[in-house]
């Protein structure tokens, strides 16, 4: 899928000071891409991720996913992008810490109307899960899980309705550096063997330079 | 559905404490509810089955009916046109007058037929013959306190004739008193009711003696209690009054569905309690779940999705707290049985004391568990509504900030 912004601005209000997240930020990625997005802390990259991904919409400009304009003013037509074409991994995980590893899963593509069987939807839980390598670990909570563990799963997870498009966003801030690197291992496989498209916000720019393109941001500008 | 409500069980499950809590908040509201109500119904229940043992159920109680500025008289004509009607198997009339012996003393006087005595199937004799029908001398029985009255003051007893007179009024509204010799033919065993205080004619005599043209009153038996409403409608569609035991059977309904009503309406309080637990617990939740209902969203959950889930837990904590509810319901009506009764037995003292002592004061039925259950139901839905909104609102992006 390929993902373009058009003059994508964004800023908000603290108080009486106005802050520019994105200023006329224009990205193209193309089809079976991989973006690393890095810049310093407050520089906007995490607010690009969101408004890509549908969870937060831009002052001015556009966002167009597959050549269709994304319309932020249609909140179903916003929740529909998100259970069809995205796959979110967070820097905290964000497992659910009443439902085990396989449920957890399951989970998104319990929102997927269109989706399938209970027992496809256990099939495909379990094959994700394989993937990543936990299948042993498809009973366990997440609190009985390692920080590794337990962002693999919320890899399989972000994968459950088969999306087109990863938004990663610091996956490997809260790990250490040999977990860290197993976790950009099933990124990179995922962009290589699954053809996903991926935008990863990192702050690890060694890594993010060996495996993909890097767009740097600044003060709400790409570099 | 089925996952719905496994995820909400889930979610549940991970507060079992407080879930408890608030089931049981709402399960003392349901059962204070029950017990209340269960107690209305058991008194209401005995009431009627009191009516029932002590009232003739085929019996309808006709008077002159009363309407505005008319007054429709128990005649002749009426009395045939009653006779006539369907399931009717007798009608009984009969007529008052009040006379006075030469001493002064007043007899209250019924005119009766020997269907009378069919009706009232308590009255016996204690002594002596009923009077002759038709018979050539003007014969009375004297009901059980008004033979000792007499037999104390004027010194009659049976077989004696004394001279009794009934005041009339002419044409131009003078008084004018008929006298009469009567012979005391019988004496009535106490009956308990009315009838102790009344000597009773013949209806032949009696109208002869008032020379009034209508009857003061009737009874009607009909053959199967079922119809006794009916045909009250019947006679009453004659213009006159009609009263039967079930008139009385229903006005006690209507008390007593009232009553409980006012009594359930103000022991629901309790549930407001349970119903703002509900809702506080709810909104905590949301608070302590916003960066998972945020996360949901950006997995593709939409506001209704999110409403959902949280209505679900909603509806196991009604579910339970309905089941709950109903279970110390039972407990409660039985304790208030157990504990009341007693109370209520000495407080009534009497013959209504005696009859509830033999039952239950408190009646549980289908019914009753089937509201608390559904109130519980209702409530807990209800008081989701608005945590579950709010949760269905928040904005994934800003929820997943939440720490």
């Amino acid at each position: 899928m390929t993902v373009e912004t058009r003059d994508l601005t964004k800023y908000y209000w603290m108080g009486k000071e106005k802050v520019v997240a994105l200023d006329s930020v224009n990205l193209k990625m193309e089809e079976g891409a991989f973006i690393s997005v890095v810049g310093p802390s407050g520089s906007g990259k995490s607010t690009l991720l969101n408004v890509i991904g549908c969870l937060d919409a831009p002052t001015k400009g556009e966002v167009y996913l597959a050549g269709w304009r994304v319309d932020y003013r249609n909140k179903q037509s916003l929740v529909r992008l998100r259970r069809k074409f995205m796959g979110f991994v967070f820097q905290t995980f964000n497992l659910i810490p009443a439902l085990n590893a396989v449920e957890n899963v399951e989970y998104p593509m319990y929102f997927n109307k269109e989706g399938r069987s209970k027992s496809e939807r256990r099939e495909n839980a379990m094959k994700l899960l394989d993937m990543v390598g936990l299948e042993k670990r498809a009973n366990h909570l997440p609190s009985e899980l390692s920080g590794g563990e337990q962002q693999r799963i919320a890899i399989a997870r972000a994968l459950a309705n088969d999306p087109k498009l990863i938004l990663a966003d610091e996956p490997t801030g809260n790990l250490d550096s040999r977990m860290g690197k197993s976790i950009l291992d099933l990124l990179r496989r995922l962009n290589e063997e699954e053809g996903k498209n991926i935008i990863m916000v990192t702050h690890d720019l060694e890594s993010a330079k060996k495996m993909s393109k890097v767009v740097r941001i600044m003060d709400g500008r790409i570099q | 559905m089925k996952e719905l409500f496994s995820l909400a069980s889930r979610q549940l499950g991970r507060k079992k404490l407080r879930v408890f809590l608030i089931v049981l908040g709402i399960a003392i509201g349901v059962a204070a509810v029950i017990g209340v109500t269960s107690l209305g119904e058991g008194i209401r229940v005995q009431a009627v089955e009191q009516i029932k043992a002590s009232h003739d159920l085929t019996t309808i109680d006709v008077s002159a009916g009363v309407e505005a500025e008319s007054i429709t008289l128990i005649t002749d004509s009426k009395l045939k046109a009653i006779e006539r009607e369907e399931h009717v198997l007798f009608v009984a009339p009969y007529v008052k007058d009040s006379y006075v012996t030469q001493n002064n003393t007043y007899l209250a006087v019924k005119g009766i037929t020997p269907e009378y005595r069919q009706i009232h199937r308590n009255l016996q004799l204690e002594m002596g013959d009923w009077f002759e029908e038709r018979g050539d001398h003007n014969e009375i029985v004297l009901g059980y306190d008004v033979a000792k009255r007499l037999s104390i003051i004027e010194d009659l007893g049976i077989g004696d004739e004394f001279t009794t007179k009934i005041r009339l009024y002419g044409e131009e509204g003078r008084p004018k008193d008929k006298p009469a010799v009567f012979k005391i033919a019988g004496i009535l065993k106490s009956a308990g009711d009315e009838h102790d205080n009344q000597a009773l004619v013949g209806i032949k005599e009696a109208k002869e003696m008032d020379e009034k043209d209508a009857y003061d009153g009737l009874f009607v038996k009909v053959d199967d209690p079922a119809f006794a409403a009916s045909v009250g409608d019947k006679i009453e569609g004659l213009g006159l009054s009609a009263r039967s035991a079930q008139d009385v059977i229903d006005e006690v309904n209507k008390l007593m569905v009232a009553v409980t009503i006012v009594f359930g309406f103000f022991s629901g309080i309790s549930l407001v309690v349970g119903a703002l637990m509900v809702v506080n617990t709810m909104i905590i939740s949301v608070y302590e779940r916003t960066k998972e209902i945020g996360l949901t969203k950006a997995l593709g959950a939409s506001d209704f999705d999110i409403m959902k889930m949280f209505l679900a837990e909603c509806v196991i904590i009604g579910v339970i707290g309905g089941i709950l509810g109903d279970l110390l319901g039972i407990g409660f009506s039985v304790l208030i049985d157990i504990v009341g009764k007693p109370f209520l037995v000495s407080a009534l003292g009497g013959e209504l004391g005696a009859g509830l002592q033999s039952g239950s004061i408190t009646a549980i039925t289908p019914g009753i568990l089937a509201a608390g259950f559904t109130i519980s139901l209702v409530l807990s839905i209800v008081s989701g509504l608005y945590p579950a909104r709010r949760a269905s609102r928040l904005n994934p992006l800003d929820a997943l900030r939440q720490i």
